[in-house]
């Protein structure tokens, strides 16, 4: 489904370079759940964007579901990204100025569908994140948690093949968190979706199929 | 998507009212300036309607006391005859005060069966008036001699004056005010246009009578069509022979063209000041615009990489960024739409409709453009945000 291989990625300043991915391999199988841990700094969040064609590698290549990312143009990259990826954000990354039901409905308004189809499909997400009594509220009328469950959602509006979640329960309380890994574990189960998620929690690093640790860049398990 | 970006205004409308407010006020400033532009352009691409070219006219007081009509007659026909006699005047005619280009104005009232117009220019003339400025008679004829030495209340209308009045049907024939009225005139011909105010004023509704010999005691203007000949050594010379002519008068000798230019540069020199306040003001606007959307990106910069993260592409940020510019844009224009539209509804200024139409066509047009062009830069550049970083600093 992924096989990344050779992945460097070095940034560049004036006077300074660092080194932030060396040299990984890593191929993940379709319906996979795998976690990213390691201490911070240590080029899980880049990893995470580089799977999720969010930044370029500097070395390496990434296959996605057989397609060679590396050639794609930016219009091609972000039809890819609304297509195959859905995104989850430590920090939510929900539209304040949105409703709840707009915010969720974005991925597909980058795509060809109809308003009624939008708010179906928009609607059947929430209704599967346990939010269809909140669709009118705006995200600052609700919790962290539930604010999460809103993101998960529009992650999962668009049927993505892959989720890339960066630290979904880094902002939770350990209840709130258990209730986003389930979700996500029910998401991986149920639809058969591919989940990599980064991070700092064992415990739920435990819940998922396979432990990829990093350190200083490097793959250390 | 444009519900979707209607409905993220919508709910940002407390953040807009800035934006809001600088396109309101600008547009209302810059349909105010371009009605003003379409007004004057719209005047100035007509013609003028009669010959400015070598006419000078003199202005002079009558030397005499008498009030004699038969005396001043034979006064005035002597100068006639004396300036006339010279090569270099082809023509020569006796005028009211309010010759083109002038500072004074005559008006008076109109009446043709129940239609009444108020403030039409009146001027008095004589035969040679239509040849001195080289007037276009459209229908019926200029006055004759003749037409001053019998009982005729001769009158000549021009041609808004015509249609103002009779519409379609000919005016010739036709008599002004109401039937019992002793004083009522003849109409005898339609004339062109004749723009005596400057090139930039419209030549109004005007009527022309002939003068009687009486008037020679308050007539003060002779117009000269002279020669291509006749150079300041004739002028000086003219002076000479005036001052001979008509004794113990202040006589004052101008050319037409020079007058022209004058009285086009009163209209001129406030459109140029406010055309420059405008500029200013424009620059200003924009500027701001400039500033309001690089705040709204920097603010927005979460927003954008996770648009990009769940499929945009650079170009549909930027296009958005802009759709979003021009949408507000629309919601001040429909505001400012409402009260630019009572212009041409209510005719205010007696300007016509079609200026103010035209001029809020144009006002419209700039403001997008003004947007499109403000808003195209910091649209590229939120189109360039790396989503990575972006998402990071949220």
């Amino acid at each position: 489904m992924i096989r990344l291989q050779n992945i460097e990625k070095v940034y560049r300043t004036d006077t300074v370079e660092t080194l932030a991915i060396d040299n990984i391999t890593l191929d993940i199988a379709k319906g996979e759940f795998l976690s990213i841990m390691g201490p911070s700094g240590c080029g899980k969040s880049t990893l995470l964007n580089i799977i999720g064609l969010l930044d370029e590698p500097s070395k390496g290549s990434i296959r996605i579901d057989d397609q060679d990312t590396s050639r794609f143009s930016d219009q091609q990259m972000a039809k890819f990204r609304n297509q195959k990826l859905g995104f989850i954000f430590q920090s939510y990354h929900l539209i304040n100025d949105l409703q709840v039901l707009d915010n969720v409905e974005l991925p597909l308004l980058y795509r060809t569908s109809s308003a009624k189809e939008r708010r179906q499909l928009a609607t059947e997400a929430l209704e599967k994140v346990g939010l269809s009594n909140r669709l009118k509220h705006f995200p600052n009328q609700l919790s962290g948690g539930q604010r999460q469950r809103v993101a998960i959602a529009r992650a999962i509006v668009g049927r993505p093949q892959i989720i890339l979640a960066d630290e979904p329960t880094g902002n939770l309380d350990s209840a709130m968190g258990n209730e986003i890994m389930d979700i996500l574990i029910n998401l991986n189960k149920n639809d058969g979706t591919t989940i990599i998620m980064v991070t700092h929690d064992e415990n739920m690093a435990h819940k998922t199929h396979r432990l990829v640790r990093l350190f200083d860049g490097s793959q250390v398990q | 998507m444009i519900k979707h970006l209607f409905t993220l205004i919508w709910n940002k409308r407390k953040h807009n009212v800035l934006f809001l407010s600088e396109i309101l006020i600008s547009f209302l400033v810059i349909f105010a300036v371009f009605s003003m532009f379409v007004f004057y352009y719209l005047n100035y691409v007509k013609p003028s309607g009669f010959e400015y070219e070598r006419v000078w006219s003199i202005s002079y007081n009558n030397p005499l006391k008498t009030k004699d009509k038969d005396t001043l007659a034979t006064f005035y026909k002597q100068v006639r005859s004396t300036l006339t006699a010279l090569p270099q005047i082809e023509e020569l005619s006796f005028s009211s005060h309010n010759y083109p280009y002038s500072n004074s104005i005559s008006t008076s009232g109109f009446s043709y069966k129940d239609k009444k117009l108020i403030g039409v220019n009146f001027f008095q003339t004589d035969e040679d008036y239509c040849k001195v400025l080289g007037i276009n008679v459209i229908e019926g004829r200029w006055f004759k001699k003749e037409d001053g030495l019998m009982k005729n209340n001769y009158m000549i209308i021009n041609a808004s004056l015509k249609k103002a009045m009779f519409g379609n049907e000919t005016a010739i024939g036709k008599y002004t005010g109401e039937d019992k009225d002793e004083n009522r005139s003849l109409i005898i011909g339609v004339i062109d246009d004749v723009k005596t105010t400057g090139d930039y004023w419209p030549a109004g509704q005007s009527m022309y009578k002939m003068v009687d010999s009486g008037a020679y005691e308050w007539l003060g203007i002779m117009l000269l069509k002279v020669s291509k000949d006749a150079d300041a050594a004739f002028e000086s010379r003219l002076s000479k022979i005036l001052a001979k002519a008509i004794p113990n008068s202040n006589i004052e000798i101008k050319h037409l063209t020079e007058t022209r230019e004058s009285k086009n540069s009163d209209t001129v020199i406030p459109v140029i000041i406010c055309s420059i306040i405008a500029g200013f003001l424009i620059i200003n606007v924009a500027l701001g615009l400039f500033g309001v959307l690089w705040y709204n990106i920097n603010q927005r910069r979460g927003e954008i990489g996770l648009r990009r993260a769940i499929g945009a592409s650079g170009s549909s940020i930027s296009s958005q960024l802009v759709a979003e510019s021009m949408l507000l844009a629309t919601l001040s224009l429909i505001v400012g739409f409402f009260f630019a539209i009572q212009f041409p509804l209510l005719s205010v200024f007696n300007v016509p409709p079609q200026v103010y139409l035209i001029a809020l066509l144009m006002a419209i047009a700039f403001i997008y453009l003004l947007v499109i062009v403000c808003s195209l830069y910091p649209g590229r550049q939120a189109a360039a945000i790396h989503p990575a970083i972006a998402l990071h600093e949220e």
